[in-house]
């Protein structure tokens, strides 16, 4: 059975209040507020499932320790993350949004600066979102990674503003106010 | 008399200097001075437009206006014109595929594992299952599934020994069996990997280094060899050495062999119809040892069709090209051969694995017609409506103002360490002065550090020339290449997170390159030792008249590769060993290894006129 010949499921199950980590090899992938739950693909219509099974493995294969918590008083990229670098046993965070945008961040920036960002979401492969997951993982155990290339097309921001622009709004709908971030318990079934 | 404005300029291959002092009768008192980037090639009218600009700044800071200055003094530029070469001298070939040596960050498992090696799919459909299986995972199959596959292959009594697997997926896979056994990933050319044929699998714990497949008798072990066969594959032990993992297939043929390129033979014409020859292969060494036994160089030659006539041919061209000469006209007039370590991919590896590979680097020089200075004085004449003349040769302004540094006097010698050559000059107690030029300088210190670290990028090793290295441990922590930590009172910029960063006066550019701060510092200095120390010591028996440096007792440095922070320091104490007192120069006691030319000239004029 190779990769291209099954499909992946994902169960997303909460599991309370996310604290503060103290594992210092752990990394927080922080998701966004509909992310596979209200919404369920990328804005290229990749599956959440594969997005997020891919990022985990990219830190599994460091040697670093995932965690999975979802942002639900916020859905904007750099404060999700920011917010999530600050519970990471390591102080090193994933954000991610349902349209698949994603940015790598740390405990003692400020919430607009980041590690790495990959701003043009249509342009993000599975294999950029593991190589994504092992840099986050390389940082967090104190290594020094090769920023992974970040891809740019001209083309992508008339082509995908709007519905990235809806996306936003669409993810938006699911916020709590107010609501502290809730820990999540990553489940993957591969099935024919 | 009534004071003189003077301005003494000074055209270097890589900046323009400038001294202003006001004159009168045999005492010159210095008034400002100024250093810009050299516009255009040395020696060429381009170079007005620099001098312009270091003028007028140097007036503003001496507060007087361009027009006061009543006298420019040009130097006369050195027509020496240099030029560097680079080549390699052995390579290392992988007949046919039989090894995979490399260090993927995270392999998986350790210990050791032997096997016939076997493609995942097929794994479960072997027929004698006590044998022993390595199994073999290209990119399509996905680590959960492989997982699941190896863990039935156990539980059907299946005995799988170690895996070789394409994507970066090995602690994931490891992570999920229920049987540990060692696997390399991230092994690129998989599709090379024999099948069915017996192979060993390695894998280190982190920090640690294979030690089984890295010894010739641990290969012989595992693979049951004669003495013959081992004598062999000794070879394939030597290029495992220090990794962390490595896998070693055997096949019938496969071999890596250790070829030596023939690189050639340097041929040294001397004067009187001298003629000396010496193997490239030798190394660099040897190579300047037969050079010592010339009495004078008239030329050089490089064996026609090997790759160092390559090189001189290369040398040559440039050459011509740079300087305007013909070809056949070029007459090299020095050299200096190096060692060098040139990291080569081995050709047909499976991995992508690297080999330091010996190599030789060259740096040459040839003598021109004179460089038409008297162009560019005219043309500065014309200009900044100001006298323009040439003062002395190079060496002796040089020495005139390295002469200015409190606590020396004649005899003196100065090494000028510049960009493309290192030149030397002795005066002696009565005045007279002998010089030398020398190919190599800061240039090839460059070329080696950006060779041997496979940067790639000429800037960047330019960089790490000049600036000592630091670690970014936190974002607020920096090692010190002595070890101290420095507490930053603002925060690093993130991309220096976690990296090795070249210290510049302001900013920190980081390193994208996998090596330690201790490679790179040591390659870095003995790229600086094996050109600047070997280069002074030549430069030295050049002017000394008996050649014996115990005889001298004043050297001074001056130059940009002077104000290195740390080729004087290597040089003092080389030079400290036969008891002569080394340092850069403090040119007028303020100003340092710089302007020392420029100082020169102004200086020689005043004993013009004293001698008037």
């Amino acid at each position: 059975m190779t990769s291209t010949t099954f499909s992946i499921e994902m169960k997303l199950t909460e599991i309370g209040t996310a604290a503060k980590g103290t594992n210092p090899r752990e990394v927080i992938v922080a998701i966004a507020p509909a992310f596979g739950k209200e919404m369920n693909k990328t804005i290229v219509k990749v599956d959440h499932a594969s997005v997020l099974r891919e990022i985990l493995s990219g830190i599994e294969e460091q040697g670093a320790v995932p965690r999975v918590i979802r942002s639900l008083r916020t859905a904007d990229l750099a404060f999700m993350a920011h917010g999530a670098a600050q519970m990471s046993g390591s102080g090193i965070s994933i954000g991610l949004q349902s349209r698949g945008t994603i940015v790598i961040h740390q405990r003692d920036l400020d919430p607009l600066s980041n590690l790495e960002l990959f701003p043009q979401s249509p342009l993000i492969t599975l294999e950029m979102y593991r190589e994504i997951g092992r840099n986050a993982a390389m940082y967090a155990i104190g290594e020094s990674p090769n920023p992974v290339l970040v891809v740019n097309d001209e083309m992508t921001r008339p082509k995908y503003q709007a519905a990235a622009a809806l996306l936003y709004l669409k993810e938006c709908q699911s916020l709590v106010p107010d609501q502290k971030p809730v820990e999540l318990k990553a489940e993957f079934l591969i099935k024919d | 008399m009534a004071a003189k404005i003077l301005a003494g300029v000074d055209i270097g291959n890589s900046s323009t200097e400038v001294a202003i002092a006001s004159v009168e009768g045999d005492h010159a008192h210095f008034l400002s001075q100024h250093l810009v980037r050299t516009t255009g090639i040395k020696g060429t009218t381009d170079n007005v437009k620099g001098i312009r600009l270091a003028l007028q700044e140097a007036a503003k800071k001496a507060a007087i206006e361009l027009k006061d200055i009543d006298l420019i003094r040009l130097n006369d530029a050195v027509p020496v014109i240099g030029d560097l070469a680079m080549d390699l001298i052995s390579e290392t070939i992988i007949t046919e595929s039989s090894m995979i040596g490399h260090n993927p960050d995270t392999p998986g498992g350790a210990g050791l594992g032997v096997g016939t090696t076997v493609l995942i799919d097929q794994l479960l459909d072997v027929e004698e299952k006590e044998r022993g299986y390595i199994a073999v995972i290209p990119k399509p199959f996905d680590y959960e599934w492989v997982a699941h596959r190896l863990n039935q292959a156990e539980s059907d009594g299946i005995s799988v020994t170690g895996a070789i697997v394409q994507k970066d997926d090995g602690v994931l896979i490891h992570n999920r069996l229920n049987k540990k056994i060692p696997i390399v990933d991230e092994v690129s050319l998989i599709e090379k990997v024999p099948l069915l044929k017996l192979a060993a699998i390695e894998v280190a714990l982190p920090g640690h280094v294979i030690r089984t497949l890295s010894n010739p008798y641990g290969l012989s072990t595992v693979f049951q060899l004669d003495p013959d066969q081992t004598i062999q594959i000794a070879l394939v032990a030597k290029a495992l050495v220090g990794n962390r993992s490595a896998v070693v297939i055997r096949t019938p043929q496969g071999e890596v062999v250790e070829r030596k390129i023939e690189a050639g033979r340097v041929i040294l014409i001397g004067s009187k119809n001298q003629q000396l020859e010496v193997s490239i292969n030798d190394g660099a060494e040897a190579i300047m040892n037969m050079y010592e036994k010339l009495e004078e160089l008239v030329d050089v030659q490089g064996e026609t069709g090997t790759n160092v006539g390559g090189m001189f041919n290369g040398l040559r061209h440039d050459l011509a090209e740079l300087t305007g000469q013909a070809l056949n006209e070029i007459k090299i007039s020095d050299f200096l051969a190096v060692d060098a370590v040139i990291p080569t991919s081995i050709s047909g590896s499976m991995a992508g694995e690297l080999s330091m590979e010996s190599g030789v680097a060259l740096a040459s020089m040839v003598k021109t017609d004179k460089v038409p200075v008297q162009r560019v004085a005219r043309l500065l004449e014309k200009e900044v409506g100001i006298a323009v003349e040439i003062g002395g040769v190079e060496a002796e302004m040089a020495i005139l103002g390295a002469l200015t540094t409190p606590g020396t006097r004649k005899p003196i010698v100065i090494i000028d360490m510049g960009g493309g050559s290192t030149d030397a000059a002795m005066m002696n107690e009565a005045g007279k002065i002998i010089s030398s030029h020398l190919a190599g300088a800061g240039d090839m210190v460059t070329m080696l550090i950006n060779s041997e670290l496979a940067l790639g990028d000429k800037e960047l090793a330019e960089k790490i020339k000049k600036y000592p290295l630091g670690k970014v441990l936190s974002i607020f922590h920096m090692q010190l290449e002595d070890g101290t930590i420095l507490f930053s009172e603002a925060p690093f910029p993130p991309d220096t997170f976690g990296k090795v960063v070249i210290r510049e006066e302001k900013d920190l550019t980081p390193l994208s390159n996998k090596a330690s701060m201790e490679k790179i510092r040591e390659i870095r200095r003995s790229a600086k030792r094996r050109v600047f120390v070997t280069n002074a010591l030549r430069a030295l028996k050049r002017v000394v008249p008996t050649g014996n440096l115990k005889r001298l007792s004043f050297v001074v440095m001056v130059g940009g590769s002077a104000l290195d922070f740390e080729i004087p320091q290597m040089l003092t104490e080389e030079l400290g060993k036969y008891g002569i007192v080394a340092g850069f120069a403090n040119i007028r006691g303020t100003e340092g290894p710089r302007n020392a030319v420029a100082t020169g000239l102004v200086l020689s004029s005043v004993r013009q006129e004293v001698l008037k």
